[in-house]
C-alpha cells in the first residue's frame, strides 16, 4: 500500500466518520439511525478482494469503536469477518456490475447486524440482542444500499491501486476472475 | 485446479485474534484506561468537527427542505405560505422554549437531591449505537463529571456516566440491557430489589422481589442508598405497571417504567457523586 492510498483511504474513512456523527446520528427511521460505517468493509471486500477487505473492515471497525458505547473491538471484529466474507463471496463475479454493490451492501449489512448483536451477546453484552434488531437490519440495509454505489466510487477512489490478493493464483483462475 | 492463495486466511486469523485480543483486554480491565483514553481524545478533537459540520448542514437541509416545500406554488401563496410557517414557527419556537424552561426549572428544585452537587446539562445526542440506550451530553472532566456519576432529570433515575471526554459525557440510560440499579420499595425501611433495564423502549423489571409480594400498580422504586451502592439514596427510579407470579416461581415478574421521560429528555443534571463520597 503506498503513501498517497493511505493518505486518501484516510480521507474516505474520515468522510465517513463526519457523515456518519453529524448527519446519519440525526436521521431516526423508527428509532433507528443508519450506520454507513458497514459499508466500508463492503464495499472494500468487493474492490480490493478478501485480505483487504479484512484489513480495511478491521481498520475501519477499530475507528468506529471510537465513537461508540459497545466492547471496544467488536466493530473491527466483526467489520473484518465482513470484508473477507464480501470479498471471498464477490471473487468469481463481476466486479464491474451496476448491481454488485447495493446486492452487496444489502446482504452484508443485514448479516453485520445480526454477528454484531450475535457476538456482542456472547461476548458478555445480552442486551445486544434485546433490541428491535429486524428494525435494525431493515433501516442499515436499506440505507446502505441506496448509498453503496457513491461508497463504491469512493472507496475505489482510495483504493486506487487495489490488488487482486485472494483470487486464484493460476493464470486460468486470474483470467476467469478478472 | 486454480490454487487458493493463503495469505488472506491467514491475514484474517490475525486480525480475528487481535480483535479478540482487544476486546477481551479491554473488558478485563486491561486495557481499558487505553482504550477509554483514546476514546476520550477522540471524541474531543471530533468535537470541534461535529459542531461545525452540524452548523453547515442543518441550514442546507432546511433550504432543500424549503425548496421542496414551495417549489411548486404561485408567488402568492408563497408569500402567504411563508407568513403561516413563519407564525407557526415563533409558536412552535414559544412551546418549544416554554417546555426548555419547564425542564430547567424543574432540575433546579429536584425534591430528592437534598443537599448533593450537581451540574446541569443539555442533551446533545440520542444513542450513538442502535444497539445501547444511551445520550450523549454536553458537559465533561472539565465541569466536574467523572465516570460512574449518577444523572438525573426531572422525574427521577435517568441513567449513569460510562464516558466521560474533556467537555462531553455518555450516559447509560436505566432502560440499557447493562443497567442494574439497587432500589427499595415498600414501606420504611423497604425490601431490596434490583431494577433491570430490558432495552431501549422497553419496560423495566424488578429482580428480588419475592414472590406474591403485595404490589400495587404505581408503587414507586427508589435508589437504595447500601454502602458502597452506586447511587445515593432516594432517588425515583420506576414505578409500576404491573405485577404477578407464576405458579411455580420464586419472584414476583415486576414490570415498571422509568420516572424519567427518558423519550423526551433535553435538560438532566449529573450528581457530583460517587459510591465513595
Amino acid at each position: 500500500m503506498t503513501r498517497g492510498e493511505v493518505a486518501r483511504l484516510s480521507l474516505v474513512v474520515f468522510i465517513f466518520v463526519v457523515i456518519q456523527e453529524t448527519v446519519m446520528l440525526d436521521v431516526r427511521i423508527g428509532g433507528v439511525h443508519p450506520d454507513i460505517m458497514v459499508l466500508l468493509p463492503i464495499v472494500a471486500g468487493i474492490i480490493g478482494g478478501p485480505a483487504r477487505g479484512a484489513t480495511f473492515g478491521f481498520a475501519t471497525g477499530l475507528v468506529s469503536d471510537l465513537f461508540l458505547p459497545t466492547p471496544f473491538g467488536l466493530s473491527a471484529l466483526v467489520g473484518c469477518l465482513l470484508g473477507f466474507g464480501v470479498g471471498l463471496a464477490t471473487i468469481a463475479l463481476d466486479r464491474t456490475a451496476w448491481w454488485l454493490a447495493p446486492l452487496a451492501a444489502l446482504g452484508g449489512s443485514a448479516l453485520y447486524e445480526v454477528t454484531y448483536g450475535a457476538l456482542g451477546s456472547i461476548l458478555g453484552q445480552p442486551q445486544m440482542l434485546h433490541v428491535a434488531l429486524v428494525r435494525i437490519v431493515v433501516v442499515v440495509s436499506v440505507t446502505n444500499t441506496v448509498l453503496a454505489i457513491p461508497a463504491m466510487r469512493l472507496v475505489s477512489w482510495g483504493m486506487a491501486d487495489a490488488s487482486t490478493e485472494g483470487m486464484p493464483t493460476s493464470d486460468a483462475g486470474v483470467g476467469a476472475a478478472r | 485446479m486454480p490454487r487458493r492463495s493463503r495469505r488472506p486466511r491467514t491475514t484474517l486469523l490475525l486480525l480475528v485474534l487481535a480483535a479478540v485480543t482487544i476486546i477481551t483486554l479491554d473488558a478485563r480491565g486491561g486495557l481499558h484506561v487505553v482504550t477509554s483514553g483514546v476514546r476520550s481524545v477522540a471524541s474531543d478533537a471530533f468535537s470541534p468537527v461535529r459542531s461545525g459540520v452540524n452548523a453547515v448542514v442543518e441550514p442546507i437541509g432546511s433550504f432543500l427542505a424549503g425548496s421542496i416545500h414551495y417549489g411548486s406554488v404561485r408567488e402568492q401563496n408563497q408569500k402567504l405560505q411563508a407568513e403561516i410557517d413563519q407564525l407557526k414557527m415563533q409558536s412552535a419556537e414559544s412551546a418549544d422554549q416554554a417546555e426548555a424552561l419547564r425542564q430547567l426549572s424543574a432540575l433546579l428544585h429536584l425534591p430528592y437531591l437534598n443537599n448533593l452537587q450537581s451540574v446541569p446539562a443539555e442533551v446533545t445526542d440520542f444513542g450513538t449505537s442502535d444497539f445501547a440506550a444511551t445520550i450523549d451530553i454536553n458537559v465533561g472532566r472539565s465541569d466536574g463529571v467523572q465516570l460512574s456519576m449518577p444523572v438525573v432529570g426531572n422525574g427521577g433515575l435517568v441513567g449513569q456516566v460510562v464516558k466521560v471526554s474533556h467537555h462531553t459525557a455518555t450516559v447509560r440510560l436505566i432502560t440499557d440491557g447493562q443497567s442494574a440499579v439497587g432500589t427499595r420499595y415498600g414501606p420504611a425501611p423497604g425490601s431490596l430489589a434490583v431494577v433491570n433495564g430490558t432495552g431501549p423502549g422497553k419496560p423495566l423489571s424488578a429482580d428480588l422481589v419475592p414472590s406474591n409480594t403485595p404490589l400495587t400498580n404505581g408503587e414507586v422504586f427508589v435508589t437504595s442508598g447500601l454502602q458502597g451502592a452506586l447511587f445515593p439514596l432516594g432517588i425515583p427510579v420506576a414505578r409500576v405497571v404491573s405485577s404477578h407470579t407464576g405458579d411455580t416461581a420464586s419472584q414476583e415478574s415486576v414490570s415498571l417504567v422509568p420516572e424519567s421521560d427518558l423519550n423526551h429528555l433535553r435538560y438532566v443534571s449529573v450528581i457530583l457523586w460517587g459510591p465513595n463520597a
